[in-house]
């Protein structure tokens, strides 16, 4: 009875995190067509939404990989629930605490990150795949947005040199026509690899409850209709602070880069959950803005604030995997029943209230139209 | 270091990403970029009564949209095969 609570209270988690998945990186979907006036910002908000939906039922690689390649998965076992909930706990925190600040850091690396401190807090190094971590998430992680700015980058040198001859309106108008496209692929690509994330932690946690074989653990129609829902509704409600970030700050895109920088990111992001590499969509979506950025002019880019998404990226995993870690000991104190994650779930709750709170005293209106 | 990467990177797929990757994200912007050449100059030449170039033109278009809706297509092919 115990154990089917806690199975119900980290899939809940799972869902909200996925919320806060969609939450958090609807910026890097849409906010290249928002600032270069491609799509309405609702508009754009919505199709992201749906193809995000979409996108989360086209793959299941990357789902394979969280499920048995990132922590030895203890099949059967109720303590290892609280390691999956650790986990969930320390990625919804950290990208509370990102989001808070405006920075698009990784939800992807937020949650491995999290799952990897809960799992070493339970058990020891013995407890992660160090060879998974390393050759499936961290090079990849790596590679994607270095593959993104270089792609990006050529992508826009190429176009300019193609179109540069020809009147600026039409050619503005035909490659906010082509953001659709792009934009469009970007969000299938988005749901694809970040859907499958959840679905993944889910199947871990159906693994520890029994439900799941630890051989096979495919997630069930049901996880992947509700991993896909929560994305979707996260990227309607949309993060708007940092679609900010993303779509102007960076810097002033115009529409060739908006369009360089989305096809950049959707053919980096669909190739990588082909092979199921749990990539970071921000990070490779912020590779190719940037990249698309100083390719035309170094100077454009804003590289304080770059170097600040540097800075996250680069804090997420040991963040996320210690409030993981420490989420998961608490947790322990109240021992293997559903006490400690109710009294967790109950603490992030009112520590999210807070921080919404908060932001939403501080912060200047920033609007569907900003 | 290099020992250890490549025990646990799966090289094969990595190159499989890069040249991916590559290919699709400039392969299928360059094809755009050179519709948008077709269309604007096809209306160009058309207004300027050059209705034979126009209408090469208007196939480049054509045939550029085409192949970037094929290239969509095909991805979301391959992704839903495995």
């Amino acid at each position: 009875m115990d154990a089917d609570l806690i199975v119900v209270i980290v899939v809940a988690t799972a869902l909200a995190f996925d919320f806060t998945n969609g939450f958090h990186d609807t910026a890097n979907v849409v906010a290249t067509s928002i600032s270069t006036r491609a799509m309405a910002p609702q508009i754009a908000v919505g199709y992201a939404a749906a193809l995000n939906f979409v996108g989360a039922f086209i793959s299941l690689e990357v789902a394979a990989t969280i499920a048995k390649d990132v922590v030895v998965v203890r099949a059967g076992d109720p303590e290892f629930l609280l390691v999956v909930f650790g986990g969930l706990v320390g990625a919804i925190a950290w990208n509370l605490i990102t989001w808070y600040f405006a920075l698009p850091s990784s939800s992807s690396h937020a949650l491995i990150g999290g799952v990897v401190g809960a799992a070493f807090a339970s058990q020891g190094a013995d407890a992660v795949k160090g060879d998974g971590v390393l050759g499936k998430v961290m090079v990849p992680a790596l590679v994607a947005p270095t593959l993104a700015f270089v792609v990006g980058g050529l992508s826009i040198l190429i176009i300019y040199r193609i179109v540069g001859r020809l009147r600026p309106g039409p050619v503005t108008r035909g490659f906010r026509g082509g953001q659709v496209v792009s934009g469009g692929l970007l969000a299938l690509a988005h749901g694809t690899n970040d859907a499958q994330k959840t679905m993944g932690v889910i199947a871990l946690a159906l693994v520890a409850n029994g439900t799941l074989s630890a051989a096979s653990p495919d997630p069930p129609t049901w996880v992947i209709v509700s991993a896909a829902t929560a994305i979707a509704l996260g990227t309607y409600v949309g993060g708007w602070r940092i679609i900010r970030t993303m779509g102007s700050r960076i810097h002033k895109m115009d529409s060739a880069q908006g369009f360089a920088a989305q096809g950049a990111g959707a053919a980096v992001i669909l190739a990588s959950s082909h092979v199921g590499f749990p990539l970071s969509t921000t990070h490779t979506i912020s590779g190719a803005v940037i990249g698309s950025g100083a390719a035309k002019r170094l100077s454009a880019v804003r590289w304080g604030l770059a170097g600040n998404i540097v800075a996250a990226w680069v804090l997420t995993l040991p963040a996320a995997a210690v409030i993981g870690g420490v989420t998961y000991s608490i947790t322990r104190l109240f021992g293997t029943g559903a006490v400690g994650p109710v009294v967790m779930s109950v603490l992030i709750l009112a520590g999210s209230a807070a921080l919404f709170a908060r932001r939403a005293q501080q912060a200047s209106p920033v609007g569907a139209g900003a | 270091m290099r020992a250890v990467l490549a025990s646990v990177v799966d090289g094969k797929a990595l190159l499989q990403v890069i040249w991916v990757s590559i290919a699709a994200g400039i392969g299928v912007t360059v094809v755009f970029a050179v519709g948008l050449v077709g269309a604007t100059r096809a209306v160009d030449l058309s207004r300027d009564g050059h209705r034979v170039e126009a209408a090469l033109f208007a196939a480049l278009a054509v045939a550029a949209t085409a192949a970037v809706l094929l290239a969509v297509v095909f991805a979301i092919v391959v992704m839903t095969d495995k």
